[in-house]
């Protein structure tokens, strides 16, 4: 018995052996694989378990007035943050009592971050106050997948409100992402104003520090020597052409009116000030936004979000009529000598209504009174010379019915219609003189913005060169060094000095003997300018007034848009003088005007046409 | 008395080896850097390890001069007090880990199930060899045996420790083998385990593996009776298996199971560690990233990693080199556990040493396969190389009684 159970137990035993041998190379195969053919795989994989990219937000460029004085920069803010890979859904109910918040409302943020991305990290929550910050930290640890990161939001230290100069910020929506690689959930940028024209400048570069953190994703500090840290480039800072105590002033004069301020340096074309009224309060869209507030300003019917004095369309009226009397000089329809007569009417197939006195006008007499019949009378010469198309090219010169390229979003182009455009309206040849005619006091199909009006204005006081106007002057870059911009002016080769001096010299009228003379006369500074009325078919008249001064030596222009004023010579020129005597004299001595402008309340009975 | 120089000193070094290596591992796993996560009583088991391998050298040195006859003499009645310890341990003992299995005794905790195999060991050795062989025709002597295991294994479950259960189960085929039932029944006992696992694979592994099976056994027994039942059963498990992934399990319940071949089905939850297991091997490479240096042991990537993953930290630390070492110590300890068997003479000491071995090689390699996913998750530590003061007790134990059979071998028969 014994021999057979030893043959049985040595045949056994190599069995075993032979079975443990082959199980154990296939072991030595896994483990070859796995640390010899695969290491390149699991290496990476590893440097990552422990390794966390921290995105350092850089801190986004400052804005400075004219005089560098600061007017926007940074506060800084605390966010929630997370990884929705990492992401537990168990700890709902406890983020929740962190963030007194409703459940459902963070389940739908996390959803948000997770259509996003699973791997990056979004903002859970922005702007969340010190105290709950303080709790979300300390209970880190419990809630995986959540972090938090210190922020900035825009902080606006000067009383200025400038909303439609500055714009605002909101979060970058799926069309950033494809456009601008960098961005990530909740990274807010630019949506108007200047800080979506000049984002790529006024946005850093986001720095990274590489952390070591444990399976818990607890930070374990900073990780030296394998990987450096990329400090956040900060981003850079504009000089703006706005000057702060002018743009105060012109603020407050048009609080509690819809319409348009701007100021502008006729040499250069630089933007001293610029109102949009009524204004929004771009504080109120920092940081986390007030969503009340948002939707109240998008559905107000008063459009405070429109920047009117870049995008309105209005008619110019009589503003138009100093350089419709240029362009006419230009044509040689008319002299500077040429007379024409009023009689209280134009007639040209029916009764173009003229409330200037009777008598006969020269082009200066018909700018300062404002002669409705010079104007329709070279109108009607333009038209019946066959020079509209001609007519209109010139206009174009001035700004009027172009892009004149300022550095802020949606600018329109205005219209001036050419015969072509013309056609396009009424029909092939279904125009007739009577559409045209109007178009020389400014009337009918033709439509500019405040700042048209602005360009127009200093290109004709500075001697004929077109300036782009523009609200930034520098850009400071992170190192400090200050790079001016450059812009383009155009001279107009055509322009005539002495037919310029004789419509300076018309608008000087305006304001010491026409309809200016009340409120926009200054006994030190020679003011001079233009008041307008654009018909509005749908309530009162909007009163347009464009400026200057000095007379000899032009400094400024301002143009005003105050909408549904009525005359412009008691609306918007009053708001004007101030600024103008603002900007030379650095004061307002003239309180009466000041109280009037502010007091200000159009009359019905003042909304007819004529100025 | 016998000549020092007999004594398996390959045995001892391959012992010490390992112990040494393990000692390494936990210190890395409790005492490097990571131990800024850990509890101070975690921290604190690398000196209780140190106390569990100074106790054991006591415990190697006091068998030696234990009369190999005692073991077999004593082994019913060490199963019975193992059995009476057992159900002690279901009724009062503490929870750990979420399985029921250790006695307190004063400051020590102790796992009774460790000691249980190697008194089931005996007792079913003891048994087997005492009777006439198995052979088809005798196959209730391999129905008394499969109960003397069963009945522990049963207690384990029920202490909800699965792990130590799967090595009672391995016993069975390699005793029941041993004892003289035929190669082909043997296999057929063996071969739903390998069907399974290639089941879970693929349907079709899983089928090409029982007809693999069916031909062998057929080969080897040419009975009809049990070609036949090979195929059908085998053929049954591939379709019980496909029925419950697709038809009664939950997708979730699926995933876990199926998690080690891919763990992307659940990259956060059972997949977790075996991600960070394979991350961690993987990123070893081959010479490894130094003591102390890794970073999956030591930010506390891999869960129990002084216990069921220590392999992780050895293959993180110490590469390819460091973990293929460990393999082949153990495979020198299985072959010259098997050599020692093969030179005995005594039927009983040859069953005992051969269980052991394969106990062993249980453990080794459900504890290795588990971290490098070539099983799924299995929670059992790796002999001599894992934190524990029972287990490391329990398999030097083993390896002393094993030893001390070689030792005596000579006179061991004459008192038989």
């Amino acid at each position: 018995m014994t021999p057979r159970r030893n043959i049985r137990s040595k045949s056994s035993i190599k069995v075993l052996q032979v079975i443990m041998v082959f199980l154990c190379l296939v072991v030595i195969a896994r483990i070859f694989q796995l640390q010899i053919i695969d290491h390149d795989t699991y290496k990476p994989l590893s440097d990552q378990n422990s390794l966390r990219q921290q995105d350092v937000n850089a801190a986004r460029g400052l804005i400075y007035d004219r005089n560098k004085v600061l007017l926007v920069d940074n506060e800084p803010i605390f966010s929630i943050t997370i990884t929705p890979a990492n992401f537990d859904e168990n700890s709902i109910p406890l983020l929740s009592e962190l963030l007194s918040l409703d459940e459902e409302v963070i389940l739908e943020q996390v959803e948000k971050a997770r259509k996003f991305s699973w791997y990056r990290s979004s903002r859970l929550f922005t702007d969340v106050d010190i105290l709950t910050f303080s709790k979300i930290q300390e209970n880190i640890y419990r809630l995986p997948g959540i972090g938090y990161q210190l922020e900035s939001k825009r902080n606006y230290p000067t009383d200025l409100y400038a909303s439609h100069i500055f714009g605002y910020l909101r979060e970058a929506d799926d069309k950033d992402f494809n456009r601008i690689e960098a961005l990530k959930l909740g990274d807010k940028i630019g949506k108007s104003g200047l800080e979506l024209f000049y984002e790529d400048s006024l946005r850093g570069d986001t720095g990274k520090d590489f952390i070591r953190v444990n399976a818990l994703g607890q930070s374990l500090g900073a990780l030296s020597g394998v990987y450096e840290d990329i400090p956040p480039q900060k981003g850079s800072d504009i000089v703006t052409t706005i000057d702060h105590d002018l743009q105060i002033l012109a603020e407050d004069l048009m609080i509690g009116k819809k319409g348009a301020i701007v100021a502008m340096d006729p040499n250069d074309g630089s933007i001293l000030a610029m109102v949009s009224s009524p204004q929004y309060d771009v504080r109120k869209l920092s940081g986390r936004i007030d969503f009340d507030y948002w939707v109240a300003i998008n559905s107000d019917t008063t459009t405070p979000l429109y920047n009117r004095a870049v995008s309105s369309l209005q008619p110019p009226g009589s503003t138009f009529k100093p350089v419709m009397g240029l362009v006419g000089l230009e044509l040689g329809l008319v002299t500077p000598e040429t007379k024409i007569y009023n009689s209280g009417a134009y007639i040209r197939g029916r009764a173009y209504k003229d409330l200037a006195d009777v008598g006969d006008y020269t082009l200066e007499t018909a700018i300062t009174h404002s002669s409705n019949t010079y104007f329709f009378d070279l109108m009607n010469r333009i038209a019946k010379s066959g020079k509209l198309n001609e007519w209109q090219k010139l206009i174009e010169d001035f700004g009027l019915g172009v892009e004149n390229n300022i550095d802020l979003p949606s600018e329109t182009r205005g219209l001036v219609p050419d015969s072509t455009k013309l056609d396009q309206i009424f029909g092939k040849r279904k125009w007739s003189l009577g559409d045209i005619i109007n178009l020389g006091i400014g009337q009918g199909i033709i439509s500019a913005s405040p700042l048209q009006i602005a360009v127009m204005t200093s290109t004709i006081v500075n001697g004929g060169n077109k300036i782009q106007p523009h609200l930034v002057r520098s850009i400071i870059d992170p190192f400090g060094n200050e790079k001016e911009l450059q812009f383009q002016s155009k001279p107009i080769e055509w322009i005539n000095e002495e037919h310029i001096s004789v419509i300076k010299k018309g608008m000087r009228g305006v304001v010491t003997t026409g309809g200016g003379r009340y409120y926009a006369n200054h006994p030190d500074i020679p003011i001079s300018g233009k008041t307008g009325t654009a018909q509005n078919p749908h309530g009162m008249d909007h009163g347009w007034f464009t400026s200057f001064a000095p007379f000899d030596d032009p400094q400024i222009v301002v143009t005003v848009l105050v909408e549904n004023g009525g005359y412009g010579s008691i609306s918007a020129a009053p708001i004007a003088s101030l600024i103008i005597e603002k900007y030379l004299s650095g004061e307002v001595s003239r309180n009466y005007v000041y109280n009037y402008v502010k007091t200000f309340k159009p009359r019905e009975e003042d909304n007819e046409l004529n100025e | 008395m016998n000549n020092i120089r007999d004594l398996s000193w390959v045995t001892i070094f391959i012992w010490f080896c390992l112990t040494v290596i393990g000692l390494f591992a936990i210190y890395s796993a409790t005492q490097g850097p990571v131990s800024q996560f850990l509890p101070d009583y975690i921290q604190a088991n690398f000196y209780k390890q140190l106390i569990f391998v100074a106790v054991s050298v006591v415990v190697i040195i006091t068998v030696l001069f234990i009369s190999p006859r005692n073991f077999q003499e004593g082994s019913y009645i060490f199963y019975g007090v193992g059995i009476v310890l057992m159900i002690i341990t279901l009724i009062f003992g503490n929870e750990i880990n979420g399985a029921k299995s250790w006695l307190k005794l004063g400051p020590f905790s102790f796992q009774t199930s460790e000691i249980m195999k190697f008194a089931t060991i005996l007792a079913a050795a003891n048994y087997l060899t005492s009777r006439r062989d198995i052979s088809a025709e005798n196959i209730r002597s391999a129905l008394v045996a499969t109960l003397i295991i069963v009945i522990p294994m049963i207690l384990v479950v029920m202490q909800n420790d699965f792990g130590t259960a799967l090595i009672f189960i391995t016993l069975i085929p390699v005793m029941l083998f041993w004892s003289g039932l035929p190669n082909g029944i043997s296999l057929f006992i063996v071969s739903p385990a390998i069907i399974g696992y290639m089941a879970v694979l693929e349907w079709y592994w899983g089928v090409l593996a029982a007809l693999l099976c069916t031909g062998i056994i057929f080969f080897i027994q040419r009975r009809r009776w049990l070609t036949f039942l090979s195929f059908f059963s085998g053929l049954a498990l591939v379709a019980g298996v496909q029925l419950a992934f697709t038809q009664l399990l939950q997708p979730h319940q699926v995933a876990r199971i199926k998690v080690f071949t891919n763990p992307s089905y659940d990259p956060t939850g059972a997949g977790w560690n075996v991600i960070q297991a394979k991350t961690a091997i993987g990123s070893g490479g081959l010479t490894g990233k130094g003591f102390l240096q890794g970073t999956q042991t030591q930010l506390k990537f891999l869960p129990e990693q002084w216990t069921d993953f220590i392999y992780c930290v050895i293959g993180e630390e110490f590469g390819f080199v460091g973990s293929a070492l460990v393999v082949i110590l153990f495979l020198a300890l299985f072959i010259r556990l098997l050599n020692l068997a093969g030179s005995h003479k005594h039927p009983f000491a040859q069953l005992v040493i051969v269980s052991v071995t394969c106990v062993y090689f249980a453990h080794f390699f459900i504890n290795v396969g588990s971290a490098v996913s070539l099983l799924p998750v299995i929670g059992i530590p790796l002999p001599f190389v894992s934190y524990g003061g029972s287990a490391f007790l329990t398999n030097t134990l083993m390896l002393a009684v094993c030893i001390n059979m070689d030792f005596y071998k000579r006179q061991f028969s004459i008192y038989r």
